[in-house]
């Protein structure tokens, strides 16, 4: 554990968890770094948790109906074309 | 180039995700359908120019991103800079820990993160502002990449890497609030729940 390696982490959370790090180097030493410091290790954990809630109700369900509509509207414009 | 007749096969499977982000964006029921509907109108019409084998999920963004902009946008695309200056980084995370100690902040955030409903998320969504909201749909909803994001909304992928990061501190400050209003954090609701 080093404040260093926390810094690095740190400034780095949401590119890590995204994968968008292109600094495989960088990458694995964080991996490693949320490892070996579990104050690190518990945030990135939480903020991991965090996404999974958000993503999951953000989820919609699209009435029938209205999918209906948006497929009627295509298949006229197809036909007056 | 593609060709209008696969349009209904190939581009309206999105059209039940492309609701779940208009959803967020117009914020009603009514609004979001428009929106959808305009979209898909004008992507079925520029068809031709689509060019297939390249990233339709992304395009079709692109265009819903655009009509939403043009159409609903009140305040000025750019963020108020001052908004959101002050959240801090792990802001949520950091919130709990302050607030109980460390053996009681992991069952803490168990509450907190099991505790908040559907309303509470979208509402907080809702309530970014736009130029913060786009950027965390696409990628916490729809999970594009930051360049996909660049190129739907034709920004440098810095912008959209820093308008994620602070959009998404900003939507934990708002968690935040509603899990103190809710009660998730104190032990006497947690008794009633």
């Amino acid at each position: 554990m080093s404040d260093e390696h926390c810094d690095e982490a740190l400034a780095r959370l949401y590119p890590y968890l995204d994968g968008e790090l292109d600094d495989a180097v960088v990458a694995e030493r964080i991996r490693v770094h949320l490892v070996d410091c579990p104050p690190c290790g518990g945030a990135f954990s939480f903020e991991e948790r965090l996404r999974v809630v958000v993503r999951s109700h953000l989820r919609e369900d699209v009435p029938a109906d209205v999918l209906d509509r948006l497929r009627g509207v295509i298949q006229r414009e197809s036909l007056g074309s | 180039m593609a060709d209008q007749a696969n349009f209904d096969r190939d581009a309206m499977e999105y059209a039940p995700q492309l609701f779940a982000a208009a959803m967020r964006m117009a914020r009603n029921p009514a609004d979001a359908e428009d929106l959808v509907q305009e979209t898909l109108l004008k992507a079925y019409r520029a068809y031709a120019s689509f060019e297939e084998g390249t990233n339709l999920k992304a395009w079709l963004y692109r265009i819903l991103t655009n009509t939403y902009i043009n159409k609903y946008r009140r305040d000025s695309r750019r963020p108020n800079e001052t908004d959101l200056a002050d959240v801090e980084d792990l802001y949520l995370y950091r919130r709990i820990g302050s607030e109980h100690s460390a053996d009681a902040s992991r069952s803490v955030e168990d509450l907190v993160l099991d505790g908040l409903v559907e309303a509470d998320i979208k509402q907080a969504v809702e309530s970014l502002p736009e130029a913060f909201r786009v950027p965390v749909l696409l990628a916490d909803l729809e999970g594009f990449s930051y360049k996909e994001i660049a190129s739907i909304l034709d920004v440098p992928i810095g912008t959209v890497m820093s308008r994620l990061h602070r959009g998404r501190k900003a939507l934990q400050k708002t968690l935040w609030e509603y899990a103190r209003t809710r009660g998730l954090l104190s032990d006497e609701v947690t008794d009633v729940r």
